[in-house]
């Protein structure tokens, strides 16, 4: 008297869309994800948080004497600090973003060979993937959650709308983060990381950040508008100021079309981002 | 501590491509050096047989019609130019980035002079009559700053994971250290490629600020020699706080953050240091930026400052980046011969 039986023993093939990628266990890259932030450095993790807040008191408070108020969305007169607090807020979710889907990634899994672990198990490469952007998207709302308190704090926040800009800092940090993921399937060396710093600068500098984009010729405008940083810099100070416009369902779609993008490129380069 | 870590030729040479945990990002250097490596002679007592200290230039110097020195000239040689030899095995390591290097050189002035010196200014200088900056447009007034700025940041770069590969990832330190050259030599040759980079890149830099018409005097070109001031005065203390340490968890990346950062926002960069609250203002005064900084803006459009003043800062850099290079070369010798 057997307690095996027959069907038991028999294998069958699942017939999900994505089988082949995806084993419904997101939760253990995840679970995986929290232990080793025990054993990681603390002041690391902080230093994150720490970056934008002290652009904003370097040059909110030095440069915003010399400056004085400046117009924001919606026509009204708002001091500098508030005018670049959002924009800050919105770089650094697209740093963290970034940084976790290129430099992380690629480090995990050339060196720590974390990947290569992973999919010995029955966990497939859709549910690294996405288990390693939530991770980032966790880390991407705390440090927004945190810049708004400093934001608060410093008297920058006046409406009840800007408590929106921390959903809309973690969908500005989901899209860049699956873009990046796609990116980072076709980086062979470190040295390639290095041009999407290099690249970052500039858009970090000129998608209307510090000033208004109004400083430009109208070909550089448009040029600057079709890249995503300026999207989420617009959205998140509209919502800073609680002054929507047409514009502001342009900019969330942006985002959402983003992460669509990203996520259908980064899954077609599953296999070539973590199969190595 | 060094012990361990002390490899010969051969250790170096078996490349540990992937650095345990640690995070290699200026592998760059790797690739490039390591071909100077295999003519590295093996840690054979008494004066090497093969030419060069770290055997830079040692095939094309086979490959010319010279006759080779015997060992003992070799030797003295290296005793009296290890540093100079050390220094261009480095540039040449550096060639294996080259493109990011020039890329960073000229493009870091180009968007940096464009965004603070052309579209902030749009902002500033509307909104400010121009008292603050004694006269001068603001463009003129950053330029000097973001000059001194850059030569800080590659600093950064180039004394933290540079001098942590030397030691550990790709022990390029230890070839060299197998002939008559010295730790102090060592340390000196890697200190002096850095300075020249910098000075080639502040080089680079001031041409584009003179493109963009950001500086009026003829004294504009000394703005160069303060900047690598300013790039060694912060760098070669931070190489001395490299050498020490023996496993990185990330310490480089807190440099960058909690002393780079701060020191670039915080120096006297973006407006003058007085419109900072004054419990700020001892981050300039301790910062090799803002001393460079103020030096290169009486340099570039007179800015008006009184002489002690001046001096104040020449004599402020000089002992930082005296008292770095001592340090560096104490820790160098402790860790690679103990």
């Amino acid at each position: 008297m057997s307690l095996v039986k027959d069907a038991d023993l028999e294998l069958t093939a699942d017939r999900r869309p994505l089988a082949s990628l995806y084993s419904r266990n997101v939760r253990a890259v995840i679970v995986r994800g929290l232990v080793a932030t025990k054993t990681s450095n603390a002041a690391i993790m902080i230093s994150g948080f720490v970056e934008p807040v002290l652009y904003l008191l370097s040059m909110g408070i030095g440069l915003g004497a010399l400056i004085g108020t400046v117009q924001g969305p919606g026509g009204t007169e708002i001091s500098y600090a508030a005018y670049i607090a959002p924009a800050l807020l919105t770089v650094s979710a697209m740093n963290g973003a970034l940084y976790d889907s290129t430099m992380n990634v690629f480090f995990k899994m050339n060196y720590a060979k974390l990947y290569q672990n992973m999919l010995y198990t029955s966990l497939g490469p859709l549910d690294v993937a996405l288990g390693e952007i939530f991770l980032a998207l966790l880390r991407g709302f705390l440090y927004a959650t945190g810049f708004t308190i400093v934001m608060a704090a410093m008297g920058l926040v006046t409406t009840w709308w800007a408590l929106l800009m921390v959903p809309a800092s973690v969908l500005i940090a989901f899209g860049f983060a699956s873009i990046g993921m796609g990116i980072t399937s076709y980086i062979r060396t470190f040295q390639q990381l290095d041009w999407v710093t290099f690249i970052m600068l500039p858009m970090f500098l000129f998608s209307a950040t510090f000033y208004p984009l109004t400083v430009y010729p109208e070909p550089i405008q448009w040029l600057i508008q079709a890249l995503p940083l300026w999207h989420g810099v617009e959205l998140l100070r509209q919502l800073s100021v609680g002054a929507f416009g047409a514009m502001t369902a342009v900019h969330v779609l942006y985002y959402v079309a983003m992460v669509a993008v990203g996520m259908i490129l980064t899954t077609r380069r599953l296999r070539a981002l973590f199969l190595r | 501590m060094g012990s361990h870590e002390h490899g010969t030729a051969e250790s170096a040479r078996s490349d540990t491509g992937a650095p345990g945990h640690d995070r290699p990002r200026e592998t760059g250097e790797a690739p490039a050096s390591s071909p100077a490596l295999p003519t590295a002679p093996p840690a054979a007592p008494g004066p090497s047989p093969t030419p060069g200290p770290g055997g830079a230039q040692g095939p094309a110097y086979l490959n010319s019609a010279l006759v080779a020195h015997p060992p003992l000239t070799s030797a003295a040689k290296a005793r009296r130019f290890g540093t100079w030899y050390l220094a261009e095995q480095h540039l040449r390591g550096m060639k294996g980035y080259l493109d990011i290097v020039i890329a960073y050189s000229v493009g870091n002035p180009l968007v940096y002079l464009f965004a603070m010196g052309i579209g902030l200014a749009s902002l500033v200088d509307s909104n400010n009559a121009g008292g603050a900056f004694g006269g001068a447009s603001y463009l003129q007034f950053i330029a000097p700053a973001l000059l001194a700025s850059a030569a800080m940041m590659t600093a950064a770069g180039e004394f933290t994971y540079a001098v942590m590969s030397g030691f550990k990832w790709w022990k390029t330190y230890y070839g060299p250290l197998a002939t008559p050259v010295t730790p102090e030599q060592i340390c000196q040759g890697h200190a002096l490629a850095v300075t020249l980079r910098i000075v080639a890149q502040s080089a680079v830099y001031l041409v584009i600020v003179l493109f963009f018409g950001a500086a009026t005097s003829g004294w504009a070109w000394a703005t160069i020699l303060t900047s690598s001031l300013a790039g060694v005065a912060f760098g070669l203390p931070l190489m001395a706080y490299s050498a020490t340490v023996t496993v990185e968890k990330g310490q480089f990346a807190l440099v960058q953050r909690f002393i780079v950062m701060p020191l670039f926002l915080f120096s006297g960069t973006l407006f003058p240091l007085s419109t900072l609250p004054w419990f700020l203002q001892w981050i300039g005064w301790i910062s090799p930026v803002w001393h460079a900084t103020e030096l290169g803006r009486v340099l570039s459009y007179g800015h008006a400052e009184p002489g002690w003043l001046s001096a104040v800062h020449v004599i402020y850099l000089l002992v930082l980046a005296g008292g770095g290079l001592v340090l560096a070369r104490r820790v160098y010798a402790r860790r690679l011969e103990g």
